[in-house]
């Protein structure tokens, strides 16, 4: 049985030329979500980022965009089934993704049996919803 | 149920995480006479057609893929 | 399985181990398990394998279930549908006495005059036919859908589908195995039954393949995606191949008497007397054409049956068992009897011969299942097995050609005779195979009576018709699994305005407040005093990079470039003919950076244009959508500035916040971009802010607000508020092909910007003379817009324009409205009506020309 929690993430919005984003792209708890856009989801120290991606990109867009976020995990035996009946998508045994699931685009984080759902924060009570109601008796 | 479209940057995924964004023409006409048959005349093509996605539910990229009509095999 | 009788119609039917609900019903006396569609005939058990709709039963409230292969359990309700006052004895088989009177399609052709006589007419027909009244206390459950991904999907797990599971499974695939019964589960024991089993244990033990018994296929779609409908879910398979293994059917015949009960296919006949034990007939006549038909005869032997009479080819003449007398290369002509088989007439040596009988089992050819892999376009897919043997031609001697909908082999003759000349029109016209076998039966039958008939040049008309999903009966509680109901989005202030007592509703795709009780006192309190608003649906956007202004430039027909940081401007959005599509406020930013707000409809299309055209464009420039990120909340009213002044130390006056204008403040605490606002016509603050502050905030105004007389205001005041200013809702007011000058907002235009979206085509417009506009409308002879709205405004008997919002201006003490109007030569027209009322064209606003409340 896995294991739902909802939580407030931290996440910092990169925005920058594709050479610029490499820099912050490996970070622990990155996504990157397109060639110019990384996502940091936890906590991280705003002013280095921006200190290391402006070098490259003057234009850089560094953001505290925590406020816009919601997150849901699953965590435990049985994510990945659960996570079968949200969304189409293949996930990898670890990495970040981003593509629909429940119908909303969602930036994915996962580690083994750990799946972080990153979502908008205006979608984020449909998405629980969702999970709730789709993967109820796979769920602790 | 799917088609399956080859984004850029995420790679193949659902056509239902995109948006379609219409036969690709260029932006501007050599002047306003041609100007309506640029926007209101498309080619239409029977066969490969180079068109615009737009893979709002994914990376929210914008690109340009050839598609056939026909069979609607992309590539 | 559990124990126990099952109650069929008042009694109790005892249920044996392994039993289905047909053999318990059978072996307890049951003939007739149902009638037909329109002439109301017995119709008893005939293919044994789920296809025919002979068996189909109501169980526990549910109709339209195949009793031949529902297992049957202790405790089940079970009911025939048809018939009245009951099935055993049913009246309306009159209806089949009258079939002369109604030929195929008399339905189309009659009924017509007097037209109440149609109206009497469905109310019977309906009665009479269908499959049943739905369960009206059955509780809805929910069916849940995932979506597997695989290398190779194999429908049918017989052997042929288990070898092929096998195999890719050997090449290093991940394979899906489906069947849509339980392995093994019809075969009675025999060689055939130990290859499955033995398959089955290798194919179990491979763990590379994923195996699903009892769910059925439902089509072939794009992808390749196979969905498959099991007991509580739908699984979505895609994958790169499909196997197509689902095995044949034994053909169905075309003789009179064909529907009779006592005629069974040969899978039937053997299934019940070699796995329940009850012989079909106590006197069976056996016609075997197959070596599948051969093993039938034997098993029926073997189970005890008394085989009369066996017609078999002359190569099979050695295997019939003595019991049975050989006919060989005999003719089955006609079965006989009424509501139930009494003999056959077969033709041996060119001599008609009578044999009386009770059961007449059919094994004469296969047709292949192949309905799956017709609906293939482009899809890969491999048939293998028995489905994809070449099919045996049905012959056509008479009787029914379709059991579902009742067409008679004479029915399809006449529609010929008619005119009906292909498979396909032939469908449609008799409608059969258009019932719950939808041609699994009768498919192959009726392609070679149109083959059969029509012209050598003509070879399409005897075509297969087209093969369609769902390939099974299936509820639409299960294709409804993976349809999720619409995306609800929320604002940081949804619980707000639900413990406030808010009404909510709907409004592209958000739920928000329509009014907090009284729209009424809501507008007075922003019109009087001070009013307060979520506005956090808007679309918010930060355009960002060296390349901003450029982009701004582009997608919006204004001029952007001398928008000075700290000013605000209003935006339109046109596409590539010159159109409206969207609008919005761009306010510059310190560092020339851009925040645009817009429309809440339109939020996610702006967001995909400015991409699209950094893109294009090839600007360096960077979009963050911040829409879920800012709450924003509208403070309206005479009183605005008063309140909000109150609750920050940072300057608001007129020169500090002039209008259009936005400056950063902070509000009772909260960090805020307050953007001067013009949209309800009063002074006005859009606070934009953290959305996690969101009920900090709204929570102080509503308090520091409440000696100014503040209210919440909802979409109804806000749409009698924005009227009365002539302010337009794009989709409401808008036509799809309106262009600036339409809507009166030329003045968001730029011709002297080299270049911006749809500018060729305005230069294109600009020569061709006006000939609609929006225009502001005052109503006499009407209470309220009630009726008003989408009204026609018409000149005498001509439309010439449409009324699009309406509502009761309290200003102007009477009803208000826009609507669209069209004009020629000689201008617009001044005074319309619309529908009572008098309408007469009015400059906009309405309320507050000169626009010096909102300027304040």
């Amino acid at each position: 049985m896995a294991e739902l929690r909802t939580w407030d993430p931290t996440v910092t919005s990169v925005l920058a030329s594709a050479e610029a984003c490499d820099r912050v792209g490996d970070l622990p708890g990155a996504c990157r979500v397109s060639p110019g856009e990384v996502a940091l989801v936890g906590d991280v120290s705003e002013a280095a980022v921006a200190a290391a991606v402006v070098r490259l990109d003057p234009d850089a867009v560094v953001l505290d965009v925590s406020d816009g976020w919601g997150a849901h995990s699953l965590d435990g035996p049985g994510s990945r089934e659960a996570f079968a009946r949200l969304s189409e998508l293949e996930l990898p045994t670890a990495g970040s993704l981003v593509g629909e699931v429940a119908g909303v685009g969602v930036r994915i984080l996962v580690d083994g049996d750990r799946i972080d759902l990153l979502v908008p924060a205006m979608v984020s009570a449909h998405v629980r919803d969702r999970i709730e109601t789709d993967c109820a008796e796979l769920l602790r | 149920m799917t088609l399956e479209i080859a984004c850029p940057n995420c790679g193949a995924r659902p056509h239902t995480e995109f948006a379609f964004g219409g036969e690709e023409r260029p932006h501007v006409s050599p002047d306003v006479a041609t100007d309506f048959e640029r926007v209101f005349y498309p080619s239409n093509a029977e066969g490969p057609q180079r068109e615009r996605w737009y893979h709002v539910l994914g990376c929210r990229s914008w690109f340009v893929v050839t598609r056939d009509t026909r069979t609607n095999r992309i590539g | 399985m559990t124990p126990g009788p099952l109650r069929f119609e008042g009694r109790e039917v005892p249920v044996l181990d392994g039993d289905t609900v047909a053999s318990a019903l059978f072996r307890s006396g049951v003939r007739t398990f149902s009638r037909s569609l329109k002439g109301h005939r017995r119709r008893g058990l005939y293919c044994g394998t789920g296809e025919c709709p002979n068996c189909t039963v109501t169980v526990d409230g549910v109709p339209g279930v195949r009793s031949c292969i529902t297992p049957a359990a202790g405790g089940m309700r079970v009911e025939r549908a048809r018939g009245w006052p009951s099935a055993e004895h049913d009246l309306l088989h009159v209806a089949d006495l009258a079939h002369p009177l109604m030929p195929v399609g008399f339905y189309l052709k009659t009924f017509i005059r007097p037209r109440f006589a149609w109206r009497m007419a469905e109310r019977v027909i309906r009665r009479a036919t269908g499959s049943g009244p739905l369960p009206a206390d059955a509780p809805a459950t929910r069916t849940t859908s995932r979506h597997v991904r695989c290398e190779t999907i194999v429908v049918g797990a017989g052997i042929a589908g288990l070898t092929a599971a096998l195999e890719a499974a050997a090449g290093g695939e991940r394979v899906l195995l489906c069947d849509e019964f339980a392995i093994g589960s019809r075969l009675a024991p025999g060689p055939t039954l130990d290859a499955v089993r033995a398959l089955e244990t290798h194919a179990r033990a491979t763990p590379a393949i994923e195996i699903l018994e009892r769910y059925a296929a439902l089509g072939l779609f794009d992808g390749p995606t196979v969905p498959l409908a099991g007991p509580d879910e739908l699984v979505q398979v895609r994958a790169d191949r499909v196997v197509v293994a689902t095995g044949a059917t034994e053909s169905h015949q075309l003789f009179p008497g064909n529907d009779l009960p006592g005629v069974w296919l040969g899978r039937a006949a053997s299934a019940m007397a070699a796995l329940h034990g009850v012989a079909p007939g106590r006197r069976v006549v056996v016609v075997a054409s197959t070596t599948e038909g051969v093993e039938h005869l034997q098993a029926l032997v073997a189970a005890g049956a008394r085989v009369v009479a066996a017609l078999v080819p002359a190569a099979f003449v050695d295997e019939v068992p003595h019991e049975a007398e050989a006919i060989v290369d005999g003719e089955l002509v006609e079965a006989r009897g009424h509501g139930r088989l009494r003999s056959v007439i077969v033709r041996e040596l060119g001599e008609r011969r009578r044999i009386a009988c009770d059961a007449l089992v059919l094994s004469t050819g296969l047709g292949p299942r192949d309905e799956l892999a017709r609906m293939a376009v482009n899809e890969p897919v491999r048939l293998m097995g028995d489905v994809a043997l070449e099919a045996d031609e049905p012959a056509l001697g008479g009787g029914y050609l379709c059991l579902c909908e009742d067409v008679a082999l004479h029915d399809a003759e006449q529609a010929w005779a008619e005119g009906f000349r292909s498979a396909e029109i032939l469908k449609r016209y008799t409608t059969a195979t258009m019932g719950p076998c939808q041609g699994a039966m009768c498919g192959r039958a009726l392609a070679c009576f149109a083959r059969g008939r029509a012209e050598a040049a003509d070879a399409g008309s005897g075509a297969r018709t087209t093969a369609r999903p769902p390939l099974r009966p299936v509820a639409l509680q299960t294709l409804a699994a993976p349809v999720h109901e619409v995306i609800e989005k929320r604002t940081g202030l949804h619980d707000t305005h639900v413990a406030a007592g808010a009404t909510l509703g709907w409004s592209s795709g958000w739920k928000r407040p329509i009014s907090y009780g009284d729209p009424a006192d809501e507008y007075r309190a922003v019109r009087e005093r001070v009013g307060l608003m979520d506005v956090g649906t808007l679309g918010r956007f930060l355009i960002a990079g060296r390349d901003a202004t450029t982009l701004a430039g582009a997608v919006f027909a204004g001029r952007v470039e001398d928008l000075e940081p700290g000013r605000s401007r209003y935006v339109l959005a046109l596409d590539d003919g010159g159109y409206v599509v969207d609008d919005g406020l761009l306010c510059a930013l310190e560092n020339g950076s851009y925040l645009l707000t817009s429309t809440t409809g339109g939020a996610e299309r702006m967001d995909a244009r400015l991409r699209e055209w950094a893109e294009r464009l090839g600007l360096h420039v960077h979009v963050l959508d911040r829409t879920s990120e800012l709450g924003a909340i509208l403070v309206a009213g005479p009183r605005a500035r008063d309140l909000v002044g109150g609750l920050t130390d940072d300057p608001i006056d007129a020169a500090s916040l002039p209008y259009p204008g936005h400056r950063e403040l902070t509000v009772a605490g909260v960090p805020c971009r307050a953007i001067r606002n013009g949209f309800v016509g009063e002074l006005a603050f859009e606070l934009h802010h953290p959305r996690s502050n969101g009920p900090r905030l709204w929570t102080s105004l509503r308090r520091a607000g409440l000696d100014l007389g503040i209210a919440p205001f909802g979409l109804a005041a806000l749409e009698l508020l924005r009227m009365e200013k002539g302010h337009v809702y794009l989709g409401q007011d808008t036509l799809p092909d309106d262009t600036p000058a339409k809507l009166g907002l030329a003045r968001a235009v730029d011709m002297t910007k080299p270049w911006f979206v749809g500018k060729a085509a305005l230069e294109r417009l600009a020569v061709l003379p006006s000939t609609r506009r929006l225009a502001g409308l005052v109503f006499e002879g009407a209470a309220d817009g009630a009726g008003l709205r989408g009204a026609p405004l018409t000149i005498g008997a001509a439309v010439v324009g449409r009324v699009t919002s309406a509502e009761r201006s309290p200003v102007l003490d009477r009803a208000i409205g826009l609507g669209w109007i069209r004009g020629g030569r000689d201008g617009f027209p001044s005074e319309l009506r619309a529908g009572n009322a008098v309408a007469r064209v009015v400059p906009t606003p309405f309320y507050d020309p000169e626009g010096t409340r909102i300027r304040g």
